[in-house]
């Protein structure tokens, strides 16, 4: 064999050098912890499904509710873990933190609502004394509810009705009566792209026929090849929808470049800033915004509460807990129109449910918060 | 007159081989002069030093007056000498003028490639040399002939005041012959010095003004050309001493153990059809059948057909013990008892990763399985058994293969085929790149194998060696079967004679 | 092969390779015991070395079969696509052997999460699974060996061409049984949980009885002899009469058996069957393990134990690097393993090119080299830096500092090249 022998032992040396880099801060301050909080900091982690923009307005969310909720004198940290957009990438990170004894409180937001490996991976982690939430995206309620504690987030089946009711107004302004329309979204088996797309076809009218529910792999490139092929392969298309993000400006980018603007109607979920932008020049008629800066707030409130088992604000948030449906706590959904000569309006909506907001209002509320989307 | 080349006491080893010893000649500005040798005398490393292809060795080596040391193909050039390998170096998907300028392609003022000058340029050069080809033409598309004129035209193009030449006429036509003689004769008009490579005494009486003979590796003499003749050469070429070996006297050949007839191996698309046609022989058990012929002969190809390893379906009948055996790949003619050892050792013989036990039980290590499972006791005793038999100098089994010398690595693969126990043993150019001690060594061994009962096929290069250990020799020329010697009839000259027969024929056929 | 005698370290009875990726999982695992604050791999060592025995387990067996396709001289793009094919190969059969499900409401509904599947149903589904593994190699030697094909290209074909192929078989096939076509299907039968909860030792001792044969075969049989020499020279092999056809034919089909078995793994630990995004780029990892374990790309070297502890060394490192950065450690995935990769191949050849006059920086090449590596080399050290305390304000100023330091040391071995090839 021609392999020399030094090669692994100067691998292994090169590793172990770059080993003291990884290891931050606390290898560079040997000693220097304080004495009362042995064992460190504990930490709370926020493990999203994917990355995207969407989650960026989250994380501000959870740095605000750091703050808010003084974490720091608690003896708790937060951060946000990126998945990868895979079920074996959760997986992956759920077992790491079950090696590791200094994280006290997770909270997800599941790729796969149906894996029992995920649910299993939360059931140890709850087994070891760890904290569980879902946030944004549940995991199936019919048969895991007990793998997590409480679910944060939005109701994806009345955010889906309520994009539904506003693309019927839209419609019927326009005097389309009947027509096709296709939904499209990264991952048809997600629970919560299920939820909206479902409820979008509850209440978008029974005239208007589903043909198609398009996914991407939450790939951006093949988001926009689905609407070129809905566009050439379909006829009738009187309205799209775009369920995750990054669909909004897929569809946007695509009804530009076949110049198809304003003849067909589009309704989108969450405002990116190229939605809200494509809102701007009315290419989107309707939007549907949930609330993930509020998410992030409220997961490291609940966190918190759940670590010092501080029953009164946890019953502040879930009153109704025993009841059905008691462990879910609704964060704010909005519906974004572009303007007041929109066709959608603010009393097609039950008040407390879905806040009505034109374009103008809606950044308003997001400067206020240093936010560029939502 | 001050040399052009002055080559003064070139050394060059390869691991277990001595390729050029203490060589030294001077080449005078305008000559031409004839290299002359044996395969393996040591022409091509000279050349291969010349040319740049060989950047270390020890000796000394001055161009125009001036010490060099090439570090690439490119240093040679930019010193004004080109080569024209044997094996031409051409990029057959790319045009007759791109191959010309390839790697210091012309360009327009704006940096683009500029095709049409080199067209323009290639077509002139091709004027000059007064051949007939288009610079757009693809090389894929021409001849050997106009191949090689493409690769003097480089070298024209490049002004070489130097052109190493390596027998160039090896794969030409009559024709073509005649008409890169002309070329040549321009050459030298524009005083181009031409080191030319060549073991053909015709060609090199007709051109040269000096001969230099090489022989294992170091320069035998060089002699003004018309003051010497080609007995001469041929003598100096050929004059090692050979030990005296005493072999195959009274060996008495035994009953047919091989018949071939007729034997055919086709060459799609080639304009000889053949690559062997109509051979017929016999081998005895107890006999060693020497195959001669000059490179590209099909001796080879010869011992591959009867291998079961030919590319293309055989032709023809070969009977092993009166059974008619058609093999389709080499297991079944070893099954059958044939055994071949390969020629080019590095390339097709020796297993460079693996140690000297393994390389020799390869072919029989089924032999030394129980219940599946290699026993590494008795493929080491198998290994073992034919270090002692053999003699092979080793360090043990372990050893690497690539530690031992040429001679001895040519033991472990003969060695690796005796564990079969052939009937039959095929040797293709055994002595390539060993010393000649170890040569006298492999003689001793043939003549004691075949004494054993092994009826034995040979081919060499080498003519003495054919001449020594034969008891029969088999001539091919460009495919065919020129002559059958027996042990008496055989000199060098006639065997010569028989090997270059075909060309005349060739040539009259064309 | 064993190691030839007569050079540094000949007392050491175990082969150096081998010995030497041991001593560096030993090293890591140590010091990141020592430095994670958490000293996770002291306190829980036990579970610490489940997640990785786990994850190691799982590639150590796709490994396998890449080192010895490697061995005989190709390469096995295939494996991560494979192992998406085998998963829904076995998953697809189990559909068929699914009853309906009464659900508490008294309701009869296709049992889409496959809870119900009869035993025959689950030895079969895992039988096609292996099965498709070795037809999936035989079609790869057919390419190879048939249509000669480099290994390269053919299996380059597989790797785009099975994942696709999966996807649409499970649309095709999930719509023709259940009526409603899906891409992903959830696997929920007791079996494969009960194999989930164990996977961490069953998948070890796999993989443990797998590298045991594939030792036995390499080692200990003609066949494996025939593939190292049919790696080492494939021209010679076939004239010293081996069926050189044959002996790919095994390696291709042992490289898929031993994906497809890793699917089947895959299949229970995700609980999960969705092509589309299984196992992506496994196979990089996978021929990464072969060669940072002594596997040479060029055929004819490699050993098992070599490979199996280029797979453990990768995981461990990996791992490692996942209980130091706390989050978003996987973001750092690819680049540790190419620079292992690099780094392990890079000393194997540290003593040729130091012995010879090959420069590592020649020419003008060489010169743009310098600064592209310093570049990188500042940039990781300032990512890395973030979340260090003291260097966290001064980040341009640290990754600055360390591009310069990087930029001289290069410099300076430039020169004294420069000065030696003089």
């Amino acid at each position: 064999m021609r392999v020399s022998s030094r090669r692994s032992l100067l691998a292994s040396l090169l590793v172990a050098c770059a080993l003291p880099w990884f290891a931050g801060c606390p290898a560079a301050t040997p000693g220097a912890g304080d004495p009362t909080q042995s064992g460190g900091t504990k930490r709370i982690v926020f493990l999203i499904n994917i990355p995207d923009p969407y989650w960026e307005a989250n994380l501000q969310g959870l740095n605000e509710g750091a703050k808010m909720f003084d974490l720091a004198s608690a003896g708790l940290s937060v951060t946000q873990d990126p998945g990868n957009g895979t079920t074996e990438g959760q997986i992956e990170k759920l077992r790491q933190y079950a090696t590791q004894d200094d994280i006290v409180g997770v909270a997800i937001s599941p790729w796969d609502a149906d894996s029992p490996a995920i649910v299993e991976e939360l059931q140890k982690l709850q087994k070891k004394g760890v904290k569980v939430i879902t946030v944004d995206n549940d995991v199936n309620r019919e048969k895991y509810r007990d793998s997590r504690s409480f679910y944060l987030g939005t109701d994806n089946l009345i955010a889906g009705q309520a994009l539904g009711t506003g693309l019927n107004a839209v419609l019927d302004a326009k005097g389309v009566k009947s027509g096709n329309f296709v939904q499209f979204v990264g991952n048809t088996e997600s629970d919560n792209a299920r939820a909206r797309m479902d409820g979008v076809k509850d209440k978008i009218g029974a005239d208007f026929v589903e043909v198609a529910r398009e996914a991407d792999g939450s790939d951006t490139g093949r988001a926009k090849d689905n609407v070129r092929n809905t566009l050439l392969n379909h006829k009738d298309i009187v309205a799209l929808v775009g369920i995750w993000a990054y669909n909004a400006p897929a569809i946007t980018g695509v009804l530009q470049e076949t110049n198809n603007t304003g003849k067909i109607v589009v309704g989108t979920f969450d405002a990116q800033e190229l939605a809200i932008e494509a809102m701007a020049k009315k290419e989107i008629d309707v939007m549907v915004v949930q609330n993930p800066f509020d998410m992030g707030v409220q997961t490291v409130r609940l966190m918190k509460a759940m670590i010092q088992d501080d029953q009164a604000t946890i019953k502040e948030m879930f009153p109704k807990q025993g009841e059905p449906d008691g462990d879910m706590y609704t964060t704010g959904l909005r519906i974004v129109v572009p303007d007041e000569s929109s066709p959608i309006k603010k009393e097609l909506y039950e008040e407390g449910v879905v806040e009505f907001m034109t374009l103008a209002q809606f950044r308003e509320w997001l400067t206020k918060f240093g936010l560029k989307s939502s | 007159m001050q040399p052009i080349i002055q080559i003064r006491s070139i050394t060059k080893t390869y691991p277990g081989v001595v390729a050029l010893k203490d060589v030294s000649l001077d080449i005078l500005p305008g000559e031409l002069h004839a290299i002359c040798g044996e395969n393996g005398a040591g022409k091509s490393t000279l050349m291969k030093i010349l040319s740049g292809v060989v950047g270390s060795y020890e000796g000394e080596l001055h161009v125009g007056g001036k010490l060099v040391q090439f570090g690439g193909t490119r240093a040679a050039e930019e010193a004004g000498i080109s080569i024209i390998h044997q094996e031409l170096n051409l990029v057959e998907q790319l045009s007759a003028a791109a191959n010309i300028f390839l790697g210091r392609e012309l360009r327009t003022s704006l940096g683009f490639r500029d095709d049409r000058a080199m067209e323009q340029a290639a077509e002139h050069l091709f004027r000059e040399l007064e051949c007939n080809i288009g610079a757009k033409q693809p090389v894929s598309e021409l001849r050997v002939g106009d191949q090689q004129l493409i690769e003097i035209a480089k070298a024209l193009s490049l002004s070489s005041e130097i052109l190493i030449m390596d027998e160039p006429t090896s794969a030409l036509t009559e024709s073509e012959v005649e008409r890169l003689y002309r070329v040549i004769a321009r050459l030298r008009a524009r005083g181009v010095t031409i080191l030319y490579i060549s073991h053909k005494m015709d060609e090199v009486f007709r051109l040269s003004d000096r001969i230099t003979i090489l022989r294992d590796g170091r320069t035998v003499q060089t002699l003004v050309t018309k003051e010497t003749n080609a007995q001469q050469i041929t003598q100096l070429m050929v004059g090692r001493e050979i030990a005296a070996l005493d072999l195959g006297t009274e060996r008495t050949p035994g009953e047919v153990v091989l018949q071939v007839e007729k034997l055919r191996l086709p060459w799609p698309g080639h304009a000889r059809q053949w690559r062997l046609k109509d051979i017929s022989f016999e081998l005895r058990q107890g006999e060693i059948l020497g195959i001669a012929g000059l490179m590209g002969a099909g001796r080879t190809e010869l011992l591959e057909c009867l291998f079961g390893a030919a590319h293309d379906p055989v032709q023809g009948t070969i009977r092993l013990h009166g059974k008619v055996q058609q093999f389709a790949h080499p297991i079944e003619a070893c099954e059958a008892g044939i055994a071949m050892v390969t020629e080019d050792r590095k390339r097709l013989g020796i297993f460079a990763e693996m140690n000297v036990g393994q390389n020799i039980s390869l072919c029989q290590l089924k032999e030394a399985t129980t219940a599946g499972l290699v026993s590494s006791q008795r493929e080491e005793a198998m290994s073992q058994s034919m270090l002692q038999s053999l003699a092979v100098k080793t360090a043990g089994l372990v050893a690497r293969i690539t530690s031992l010398s040429g001679g001895n690595q040519q033991k472990c693969i003969i060695g690796r085929w005796l564990l079969t126990k052939p009937t039959v043993l095929l040797l293709d150019d055994p002595t390539r790149g060993v010393d000649v001690g170890a040569k006298a060594e492999l003689y001793r061994l043939m003549d004691r194998l075949c004494r054993e009962g092994l009826a034995i096929i040979i081919t060499s290069s080498e003519l003495p060696e054919l001449l020594t250990v034969s008891d029969r020799i088999l001539v091919l020329s460009e495919g065919r079967q020129t002559a059958m010697f027996s042990r008496a009839e055989a000199t060098e000259h006639r065997i010569l004679e028989a090997a270059t027969k075909g060309y005349a024929e060739a040539a009259q056929a064309n | 092969m064993s190691a030839p005698s007569g050079r540094m370290l000949a007392w050491w009875p175990f082969p150096l390779t081998e010995t030497a990726i041991f001593l560096a999982i030993v090293l890591v695992y140590l010091v990141t015991g020592a430095l994670d604050p958490n000293h996770t791999y002291f306190n829980a060592w036990d579970a610490s070395a489940k997640m990785i025995l786990r994850n190691a387990a799982l590639l150590g067996i796709v490994a396998l079969g890449a080192s010895v396709v490697i061995i005989v001289g190709g390469i096995d793009l295939s494996s991560g696509s494979m192992i998406a094919f085998s998963a829904t190969t076995c998953a697809l059969i189990m559909m068929f052997f699914t009853q309906p499900e009464v659900q508490a409401s008294g309701r009869i509904a296709m049992d889409t999460g496959l809870v119900t599947v009869s035993g025959l149903g689950i030895f079969l589904a895992m039988v096609g699974a292996v099965l498709s593994g070795l037809m999936v190699g035989t079609l790869h030697t057919w390419m190879v060996t048939s249509i000669r094909l480099p290994p390269f290209v053919a299996t380059l074909a597989t790797l785009v061409g099975l994942r696709s192929f999966a996807r649409g078989m499970c649309l095709f096939l999930t719509k023709q049984y259940w009526g409603s076509e899906t891409e992903k299907i959830t696997v929920n039968t007791p079996f494969f949980g009960w194999l989930r909860e164990n996977n961490v030792w069953i998948s070890s001792v796999v993989f443990l009885v797998l590298a045991l044969v594939t030792w036995v075969i390499l080692s200990r049989t003609v066949l494996g002899r025939h593939i190292y020499a049919i790696g080492g020279n494939e021209e010679a092999a076939r004239l010293s009469g081996i069926r050189t056809e044959n002996v790919k034919w095994f390696a291709y089909c042992f490289s898929g058996l031993c994906s497809a078995i890793a699917g089947i793994f895959l299949m229970a630990d995700n609980s999960t069957v969705q092509p589309a995004l299984m196992a992506q780029g496994f196979e990089l990892n996978a021929i990464a393990s072969a060669v940072v374990g002594g596997c040479s790309l060029q055929g004819g070297i490699g050993t098992v134990l070599g490979t199996a502890l280029g797979a453990l060394f990768l995981r461990v490192v990996i791992d490692a690097v996942a209980k130091l950065i706390k989050a978003g450690a996987d973001v750092y995935q690819g680049m540790i393993v190419g620079i292992i990769v690099v780094v392990a191949v890079t000393s194997t050849q540290f003593s040729t090119i130091s012995h010879s006059s090959r420069q590592f920086f020649p020419g003008w090449r060489g010169i743009w080299a310098i600064p592209t590596i310093s570049l990188a080399a500042g940039m990781c050290v300032m990512m890395g830096s973030a979340n260090i305390q003291f260097a966290k304000d001064r980040l341009l100023l640290v990754g600055i500092i360390v591009t310069l330091v990087s930029l001289a040391i290069l410099s300076f071995i430039k020169l004294l090249e420069s000065h030696r090839a003089k």
